[in-house]
């Protein structure tokens, strides 16, 4: 079951892939905006677009989100369906100002997307994980935003054939320059896909001491992972690595979280792995009603003495 | 120079129940009614970088909410206004405790319009609840004024305000002209603990409450039709916690996860 | 509000405190009250047995609107060694009538309603903030101090527990001495309301409390509690700090042992174990009385000392509502004056000596110095269960007249002991 137009929009090429193959499923026609360059626009195709719209840069000192009410107007032209925005920073400024020039919400990092007798059914997670919602969307032109993970890319098929349509509208860009742009090294690590993953959270007290849980990751093979306060508040870590329902969702065989409370917004994020294991120095802490093995204990003294002891072992 | 006129700035929060205090049924049904309520955690970056602008600015600081009969609880009030706001507008209507983003929005910006002039709008990264990362975007587009996301740094300067804004891999600085809306990141800042004299100030300050009718917003459809609202499966944890830093202790946990590891 | 003064400030949200700033606020007068914890009662903890008398005086018919948990009809007492219980059960009606009857509460939501009725009433409530130090200027009480933060007052009424480290600091009252309090230890167990009923002969909203003496506390000076709420169950030991080293026991053993024992296992049969807390219990009873008042200041509740600990059995919240209800009193006669001096506040003890608090307490007066006495918690308990077992161990051996049964067993102890307690003990009670 399918709707007629599906339009795609997203800022970030990589995302490209997933969001055809997504739009593939969905809908008859899909339609892509980009803001990139000819040969972007050829990968969309060969992704499954069926036509591109591709947005020029708007000048350095104007952001791209200026081109929010054209998009807009160009989807109630031609009477979108669906527009799946991907959710990045500016995929969801645009979303959220798109969706209110067609007088509706954007339902937001949607993690299952299907259409039933004709309408659109989206799920996501609300409560901070502690429930998922399903609901069905009612407003003519439907806009949510999407992460990746969600849909499945198709092969790539550099013979599919697809119209580029280059557009240049006026930008509504009152009120904001952009004064200067500074690139910021974004860590290049995929923890979704590790099979053993250690998660550090404010149990520890300062930053050298992470160098424990990284000696004891390294010896069992895990990715170190964290919670959204060392990667946010105390910036210990990149965000790549911050795992819960606003971050990354482990599908790992175990997970290991020490001086992890366990909050609900952060266990969404461990609890499809296999096995759970925590240490706590807390006996009420929650991370021990979800937990396989657990230690109620300082990790201060006891991660030295598990190193020291899997060493031996080796 | 950072000198401007006095700000007058309206911090959006939104009150959410406890998550920890959720109950979940067999059905995987959930349920709030014990559940303690209190401000989103990331709608306190936004009181709080509103402060520190009206602390270097001078001016106004005021708190928004919109959301059914428990804005009418005292403690809720309280906190919210010891947190270092001058004053605490309240939309009060059932039907704002099912809205979507674009209905909170519209409600905002009514009452927005109905408070009078301001400078400035600020929302924090997500409420608490849906966590959704667009009522402050909608909101701007609306009220038809610049608006901007992810915002981690504000620096006042005469009309306008400069801003740092995080994206995945770059810090873009932009200069905005006032008014704005901006959505602030949680680690724009941390929030400030209410003290002593917070709290008794907080008994001080004017609440106005405001009914959809009084803001005169048209009522409008819901995006959408919730079918259902449930718990996610549970797996059955084996719960084997040991307690203790004895070696033996130790032991015995070492050769559990190792035998996890095989 | 640069100058900001209050008529009153009250530290503590507990029972006494709560009760103070209901009655000041009340009468009009402007009442700050702090709370260290994140609402009242969040850091209290208690067997949980409230004697109605003292707070339906100031809110008639209260227990339709307090989170009570059980109404008592019936109380129990029993002797116990380690195998043994000797149980006796006391059902009556009086137990129920308006004026003589009491409740079962958990503390923590019956003091946060107490305290939000302050609130209520008009007390300015700052809960989640500590008291750091008290301002004295000239030997009087002036204020308070909290996270450097300065508040003034005219008068400032301490209900800050047992050991209000605030009145030692500021050198209201002396330090308490272990010789002069207890420790408890309460569980929390989690059970159908059917299953509480059915195992204590309950019908709706009725509660039992049991007394436990001799074993549980090992010995000691103490003894066991486990009052029904609703939908669980509140078991504790309560132990004189003094002796514990004595003991072969540590506390959490005495607590396992004690709910292991035959007669109490099966009554927390697949309970829940959802809470465990500690606290220290004022003990001395009236020896243990402090400085009451003084310039600028007040103490009442627990912080003045007003508890009775009988061993195994403690009361103390009527006598901090009470208390707390007479220290507003005398602020507002004091108000009236306009005169907050040592000689004004005086009126508060007077109040007191003519309140059941002071009689009770005096009753009591030579009670844990009496109770001091191991005799009470060891030989005795074993000696009923004895007395019992004899009379009730039938097994073919020739039946011995009860006298001499029971005279075996007074010996051991020693009749002239015996006597002596008793006397002792008729002097005390
Ligand atoms: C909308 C929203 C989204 C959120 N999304 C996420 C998310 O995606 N991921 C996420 O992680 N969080 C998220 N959070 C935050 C979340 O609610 C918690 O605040 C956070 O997970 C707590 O992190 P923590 O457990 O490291 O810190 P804390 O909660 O402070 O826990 C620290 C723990 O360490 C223990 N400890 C302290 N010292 C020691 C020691 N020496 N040895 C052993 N143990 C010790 C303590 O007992 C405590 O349990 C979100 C919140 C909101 C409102
Ligand atoms: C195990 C046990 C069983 C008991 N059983 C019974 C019973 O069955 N029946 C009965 O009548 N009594 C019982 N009691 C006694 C009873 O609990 C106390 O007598 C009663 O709680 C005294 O009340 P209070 O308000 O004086 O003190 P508390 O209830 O101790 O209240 C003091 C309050 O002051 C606050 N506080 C302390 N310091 C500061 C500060 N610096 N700044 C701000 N706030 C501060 C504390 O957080 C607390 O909330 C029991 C006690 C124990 C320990
Ligand atoms: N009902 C509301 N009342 C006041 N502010 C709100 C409300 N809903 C959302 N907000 C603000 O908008 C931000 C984003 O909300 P959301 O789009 O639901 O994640 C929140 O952090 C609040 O600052």
């Amino acid at each position: 079951m399918t709707v007629n137009n599906v339009w795609v929009i997203t800022d970030d090429q990589k995302a490209v892939g997933e969001l055809c193959g997504g739009g593939r499923q969905l809908g008859d026609q899909v339609s892509v905006v980009l803001f990139g360059d000819q040969n972007e626009a050829q990968e969309a195709i060969a992704s499954g677009a069926d036509q591109v719209y591709l947005f020029g840069q708007p000048g350095n000192s104007v952001m791209i989100e200026a081109y929010s009410k054209s998009i807009a107007e160009l989807l109630r032209a031609e009477k979108a369906d669906l527009v799946m925005v991907y959710s990045s920073v500016r995929g969801k400024l645009m979303a959220g100002r798109i969706a209110s020039g067609l007088a509706t919400s954007a339902l937001s990092n949607v993690s299952e997307l299907t259409v039933e007798d004709g309408s659109i059914i989206a799920k996501h997670m609300v409560y901070g994980g502690a429930a998922i919602r399903t609901e069905k969307a009612l407003s003519d032109t439907v806009v949510v935003t999407v992460g990746t993970g969600v849909f499945e890319e198709m092969p790539k098929d550099v013979t599919r054939q697809g119209k580029v349509t280059e557009v240049n509208p006026g930008v509504d860009n009152t009120g904001i320059r952009v004064l200067e742009t500074r690139p910021k090294q974004g860590e290049a690590v995929n923890l979704s896909a590790a099979k053993r993953v250690v998660g550090v959270g404010r149990g520890f007290a300062a930053k050298e001491d992470l160098k424990m849980a990284e000696e004891f990751a390294a010896l069992i093979g895990a990715e170190l992972g964290c919670s959204r306060p060392i990667a946010e508040g105390e910036k210990w870590m990149s965000k790549e690595r911050y795992i819960g329902v606003s971050g990354v969702f482990l599908k790992t065989d175990i997970y290991i979280s020490l001086g992890i409370s366990g909050q609900i917004q952060h266990m969404v994020g461990v609890n499809q792995a296999k096995t759970l294991v925590a240490i706590n120095k807390d006996k009420n802490a929650p991370v021990f009603k979800q937990a396989d093995i657990g230690l109620v204990g300082d990790i201060y003294n006891v991660l030295p003495q598990i190193v020291a002891k899997m060493k031996a072992q080796n | 120079e950072g000198e401007g006129e006095k700000m007058r700035v309206i911090s959006c929060c939104k009150a959410v129940p406890e998550e920890q205090d959720i109950v979940v049924a067999k059905d995987r049904q959930i349920s709030f009614e014990k559940a303690e309520w209190k401000f989103g955690q990331y709608d306190l970056n936004a009181v709080e970088a509103g402060k520190q602008i009206v602390e270097a600015t001078g001016g106004q600081l005021s708190g928004l909410c919109a959301g059914g009969k428990i804005l009418d609880n005292s403690k809720l009030k309280k906190d919210i206004l010891s947190r270092g706001l001058d004053n605490l507008y309240l939309v009060m209507d059932e039907t704002m405790e099912q809205a979507d983003t674009y209905q909170s929005a519209r409600v905002l910006e009514a009452a927005i319009k109905k408070m009078g002039e301001f400078d400035l709008v600020l929302c924090g990264a997500g409420s608490s609840d849906l966590y959704a990362q667009q009522v402050g975007n909608q909101l701007g587009e609306l009220l038809g004024i610049p608006v901007v996301n992810a915002v981690n740094k504000i620096t006042p300067q005469g009309d306008k305000v400069i801003v740092e804004r995080a994206l995945e891999n770059a810090i873009e600085v932009l200069e905005i002209t006032l008014p704005a809306v901006l959505s602030v990141t949680s680690e724009i800042n941390v929030p400030r603990i209410a003290g002593m004299k917070d709290i008794i100030a907080a008994n001080k300050k004017p609440v106005t409450k405001l009914s959809l009718s009084e803001i005169e917003v048209a009522d409008s459809q819901p995006a959408s039709m919730v079918f259902s609202t449930l718990a996610p499966e549970q797996m059955e944890r084996r719960l084997n916690i040991l307690e203790g830093e004895s070696d033996d202790v130790v032991d015995v946990f070492v050769k559990l996860l190792s035998a996890e590891l095989k | 509000m640069s100058e900001e003064r209050f008529d009153a400030i009250i530290v503590g949200g507990g029972l006494a405190g709560s009760t103070a700033a209901y009655v000041l606020a009340q009468q009009g007068l402007e009442v700050l009250i702090i709370e260290r914890g994140n609402f009242g009662g969040a850091k209290n903890m208690t067997g949980g047995r409230l004697y109605a008398h003292s707070l339906e005086k100031l809110i008639p018919n209260f227990a339709e609107e307090a989170p009570v948990e059980r109404r008592v009809v019936r109380e129990r007492i029993s002797m116990m060694t380690d195998n043994d219980a000797a149980t006796m059960n006391y059902r009556s009606p009086r137990l129920a009538e308006t004026g003589s009857d009491s409740y079962v509460v958990l503390r923590g939501e019956f003091d946060r309603w107490l305290f939000d009725k302050a609130e209520e009433a008009g007390a300015i409530a700052a809960a989640g903030i500590k008291v750091d130090e008290l301002i004295v200027e000239n030997n009087r009480v002036t204020g308070v101090i909290c996270g450097g933060e300065e508040m003034k007052a005219d008068v400032v009424i301490l209900a800050d527990g047992v050991n209000s480290i605030l009145a030692e600091k500021a050198g209201l009252r002396k330090r308490v001495k272990p010789s002069q309090v207890s420790v408890g230890v309460k569980e929390v167990y989690e059970l159908p309301a059917k299953v509480i009923e059915d195992r204590f002969g309950l019908t709706g909203d009725e509660g039992a409390s049991c007394l436990f003496a001799g074993s549980p506390s090992n010995g000691l000076v103490g003894g066991g509690f486990l009052y029904t709420n609703k939908e669980s169950i509140s078991i504790g030991l309560v132990l004189g700090i003094e002796h514990i080293g004595e003991s072969d026991k540590t506390i959490d053993e005495m607590m396992t042992a004690f709910c292991n024992h035959p007669e109490i296992a099966p009554l927390i049969k697949d309970g829940k174990l959802v809470e465990r807390s500690g606290h220290v219990v004022p003990e001395a009873g009236l020896s243990m009385v402090s400085t009451l008042y003084g310039d600028g200041f007040l103490i009442c509740g627990d912080a003045a000392g007003f508890c009775l600990n009988i061993g195994y059995m403690v009361r103390g919240m009527d006598l901090a509502i009470s208390s707390g209800e007479l220290a507003a009193k005398a602020v507002i006669e004091a108000k009236e004056k306009g005169d907050f001096s040592s000689a004004s506040l005086k009126s508060y003890k007077n109040m007191l000596d003519n309140s059941f608090i002071m009689k009770d307490l005096s009753l009591y007066k030579n009670f844990p110095a009496f109770m001091e006495n191991p005799r009470m918690f060891n030989q005795y308990p074993s000696m009923i269960s004895g007395i019992m077992t004899d009379m009730f161990v039938i097994d073919g051996k020739p039946a011995v007249p009860l006298r001499k049964k029971a005279m075996k067993h007074l010996k051991a102890v020693g009749l002239k002991n015996l006597v002596k307690d008793g006397l002792k003990g008729v002097k005390s009670v």
